[in-house]
């Protein structure tokens, strides 16, 4: 687990998520420094406390990892820097509506 | 420094955290004579017994090992048995199987049927006679040193938000591990949300046979899920979590299943099955503060830890989820986020937000979560336990009922 000022990774060696410790305004930049992280993130939306933020840019139907795990897949192009939750992220498990 | 707790020592070994007269019906027709005797004497538990009439053989059995498992617990001093005649109900549920089991414990356990006592009202003056002469003797016990392994604690983890994997649950996941390592019990549980995450788990099952086990309890609980024609997610994740900036089930099931700590997962056992060996265990069993408190109490454990996430949550001093239905076993509140802490700071005993502000490490915090469980075991009161109410208890049965 990675921990900054402004964010957690909780895989640092794999995921393409963090989560923010303080809300971030758009505009922010972030700067991670960290065993396999060197980037610079602007932040595109204002994001609340302790929700996720792209630490790179997530093609749509890519996985979502956070934990060194898939959490769900995109289901949009997400950028680098944008909110990561229920609106352009989808589960998979215990998906009822998708059995025919 | 040896961590000890003092506990009311009991005739089987086991020691109490709390020291209970337990009043308990056996039958659903027996619950109102238990309510007034409960309510006329301090000192004593009751619980209101969930309809037996109609559920089959499974749902009968649950209920048995439930009041049986209450009973037995070791916050349990003595037991009154509330039963309407000798040797009557169905098989699994008659009276003397309660009264047998609970004897072979070595605790007192006196008995009060209504066709001996002649009637209702005759029922209540001798009831209350008895539990007051048991309330009397209970209270003559008195607290010793117990070290960590006569300690069994079960967790939970409930309004989960991101701070519940970063610094929450892995705070009660290191006591659990130290409470292991010196010989005591812990469970957890809450089988959709490890849904995602079972892979991860089923490495740290004690054997294939366990293992299996956890596979099948996990791939039984998600086909239920399916079987609604519902998306999950409308479910599970509950709204709170939303909220607070979990995503998926995936992602809350990863994030909970780091409060069970890294020990070998003993055993999978079934709702409120009693844990009567040292390790870690994982309860196969539904989520709900007002199920989950009672299950764990009824396998043994004497402390019943919620780690509550809270972004989610509105407002401030929003009261527990649930107080009571530990039934004789208090229910500590905890948080890995400091915002609702402060928020609740009266429903809330304990807050490891403290590693996230960079205050504390996670070895600190938990340190410190044992050194005041070791408190609360030894008589000091949750909040929990300062306000009076009787949640709604529902034991898991999963039917149908006929």
């Amino acid at each position: 687990m990675h921990s900054q000022k402004e964010l957690v990774v909780m895989d640092e060696k794999v995921d393409n998520v963090g989560i923010v410790k303080k809300e971030v305004v758009k505009g922010q930049i972030i700067d991670i420094h960290g065993p396999g992280l060197q980037s610079t993130i602007e932040v595109k939306e204002d994001i609340p406390f302790g929700f996720k933020i792209a630490l790179r840019d997530i093609e749509a139907k890519e996985r979502i990892l956070k934990f060194g795990e898939a959490i769900g897949v995109a289901s949009a192009p997400i950028a680098k820097g944008e909110m990561v939750h229920v609106h352009n992220v989808e589960g998979l498990r215990g998906r009822g509506d998708l059995e025919a | 420094m040896d961590k000890t707790f003092l506990g009311y020592p009991r005739p089987d070994g086991s020691a109490g955290i709390r020291n209970y007269v337990l009043v308990l019906p056996v039958q659903r027709q027996m619950n109102i004579v238990a309510k007034k005797i409960s309510e006329a004497v301090p000192g004593t538990r009751t619980v209101i017994f969930p309809g037996e009439l109609g559920r089959p053989r499974g749902d009968r059995q649950v209920i048995y090992r439930t009041l049986a498992g209450l009973g037995l617990n070791p916050n349990t001093a003595a037991v009154l048995v509330i039963g309407s005649r000798r040797n009557a109900g169905y098989d699994e549920l008659k009276a003397e199987r309660y009264i047998d089991t609970i004897s072979a414990s070595g605790k007192r356990v006196e008995v009060l049927m209504l066709a001996e006592a002649d009637g209702f009202y005759n029922a209540l003056g001798k009831g209350i006679k008895i539990a007051r002469d048991m309330v009397r003797e209970a209270s003559r016990t008195f607290r010793s040193p117990f070290g960590l392994e006569h300690l069994s604690l079960g967790v939970k983890c409930g309004m989960s938000d991101s701070t519940s994997a970063i610094c929450g649950n892995p705070t009660v996941g290191k006591v659990f591990d130290t409470l292991v390592r010196a010989g005591g019990r812990a469970v957890f549980s809450e089988t959709t949300e490890v849904i995602g995450a079972e892979h991860l788990l089923v490495k740290r099952a004690r054997n294939e046979k366990v293992a299996g086990k956890l596979m099948e309890a996990v791939k039984r609980t998600e086909e239920l899920a399916k079987a609604t024609g519902e998306d999950i997610r409308k479910t599970n994740p509950i709204p709170e979590n939303i909220a607070g900036g979990l995503t998926t089930l995936e992602e809350k099931s990863l994030g909970a299943i780091v409060k069970a700590g890294t020990a070998p997962i003993e055993d999978v056992i079934p709702y409120a099955e009693r844990i009567t060996r040292p390790g870690l265990y994982f309860m196969d069993a539904w989520m709900s503060s007002l199920s989950l408190p009672t299950g764990y109490a009824a396998s043994g454990a004497q402390l019943f830890l919620y780690q509550m996430g809270g972004q989610g949550v509105p407002g401030r001093e929003f009261p527990a989820p649930a107080v009571s239905s530990g039934v004789v076993i208090p229910i500590m509140y905890l948080t890995g986020n400091s915002n609702t802490y402060q928020r609740a700071s009266d429903t809330i005993d304990f807050n490891s937000g403290t590693v996230l502000e960079d205050l504390e490490t996670l070895d600190e915090a938990a340190e410190r979560l044992l050194d005041e469980i070791l408190k609360i075991a030894s008589g000091a009161k949750t909040s929990a336990e300062t306000i009076r109410f009787e949640d709604p208890i529902e034991l898991y049965l999963q039917g149908p009922s006929l």
